[in-house]
């Protein structure tokens, strides 16, 4: 990333490029409330970017916040730990919007902006509980549905949900990574 | 559901992650793909011999420039495949291979009497090597495609470009077991060309095909 990106990126009002980026940095060692917070964070930013350039009432909004969620969870491997963490979450988020934009079929251009387009403190948008709720989950088969929706907080409650569902601890993991990644398959595949 | 039952999905799916290496991936992906275009020469064409060609300087300077083209495409490739990731300096290390063939093409296009100077630029088979090229360059694409599927390109035409280039300059590669031709003037021009229609397809189908 070029190094003027990166110090940009650094001196991020509120110090907002550091604060996520340990959030992120704390979720990839495997701290489940660090990764929560992050995502919740830009579920908040995610869904400002969006509103801005769907419309706030867009009955889409609430999906491809999930969906960017979703992609930024399945593919924070590829985070360059050395590398500033807002633009790697902006360029997901302004990609998920491009592919949104194709899957509509609506032509329309995305200019490559700064991250700060994605974070800049005025954008945030709480509480969309109230609007749609995204469909992301409709997509998938019932047991699986399931165990996702089943699945709150606290990690007590997988071993719960795995009961529920008769499957072990274990299994559950796996069984609920498999749906994330088919659910990331279901909605690639949506525009065939 | 709602975007906070989600995250607490999302939550329990947070394990510790090892990081991925994108550059890794790409060239087992590129080596992948040469065996079975390695294969396909030898069902196709067949191979020059071989003892003859060890110790042709012109096998050497074909195969080193297509390689560094490979291991150019390759850095920009893997730079690619994460969000947000640009070309950069990996430009640099596919413009250093151009110009160096180039100027080898320049020099012996120099030294070459007029009469004779066609013959190096075209040689025998100029209608057929880039597509030859580009041909064996398909496997390796297909490879090369499906690691990046894997991975997180947010450019995907720029990194369609790269994965085809990267194809191509493997196909040359291989194609180079094969071909006779020696001028470097032929190959600056032809093998150029036919690694520049891989990466012309790649630029042309990487928006569809490198979703995830």
């Amino acid at each position: 990333m070029p190094a003027a990106v990166a110090a940009k990126a650094a001196s991020r009002s509120g110090g907002t490029e550091g604060r996520l980026k340990e959030l992120m940095l704390r979720g990839l060692d495997g701290d489940p409330a660090a990764h929560a917070e992050l995502l919740a964070a830009l579920s908040g930013y995610l869904r400002g970017y969006f509103a801005r350039r769907l419309g706030a009432g867009a009955a889409d909004l609430e999906d491809l916040v999930q969906e960017t969620l979703l992609a930024i969870h399945l593919k924070r491997a590829l985070f360059d730990r050395s590398q500033p963490f807002t633009p790697w979450a902006y360029a997901i988020a302004r990609y998920k919007l491009l592919t949104h934009f194709r899957r509509i079929g609506a032509r329309r251009m995305v200019p490559l902006e700064d991250a700060g387009e994605l974070f800049a403190a005025e954008n945030v948008e709480e509480g969309a509980v109230r609007h749609d709720l995204g469909r992301l989950l409709a997509r998938l088969p019932g047991r699986q549905r399931a165990l996702v929706a089943d699945v709150k907080l606290q990690g007590l409650t997988l071993e719960e949900a795995a009961a529920r569902g008769g499957l072990t601890p274990g299994a559950a993991k796996v069984s609920l990574h498999r749906s994330l990644k088919r659910l990331a398959r279901e909605v690639r595949d949506e525009d065939r | 559901m709602r975007t906070d039952e989600l995250i607490a999905a999302l939550a329990e799916d947070a394990g510790s992650v090892r990081a991925v290496n994108p550059w890794r991936r790409c060239a087992l992906a590129a080596l992948a793909g040469a065996a079975v275009a390695a294969v396909i020469l030898v069902a196709w064409l067949g191979l020059r011999p071989m003892g003859e060609a060890m110790v042709n300087p012109s096998f050497w300077m074909k195969a080193a420039y297509t390689s560094a083209l490979a291991l150019g495409a390759l850095a920009v490739a893997a730079r690619l495949a994460r969000p947000g990731g640009r070309a950069g300096r990996g430009l640099l290390l596919l413009a250093a291979p151009l110009a160096a063939i180039v100027a080898l093409a320049v020099i012996q296009a120099a030294v070459t009497p007029m009469p004779e100077r066609a013959a190096i630029w075209l040689g025998v088979t100029w209608t057929l090597c880039p597509w030859r090229i580009l041909a064996l360059s398909i496997p390796v694409y297909a490879a090369v495609v499906l690691a990046l599927r894997r991975l997180a390109p947010t450019e995907p035409v720029r990194a369609g470009a790269a994965a085809g280039l990267l194809a191509g300059a493997v196909g040359a590669t291989v194609y180079g077991f094969y071909c006779r031709e020696s001028a470097p003037a032929f190959v600056a021009v032809w093998y150029t060309a036919g690694v520049a229609l891989s990466a012309a397809l790649g630029a042309l189908t990487g928006g569809r095909l490198l979703r995830w």
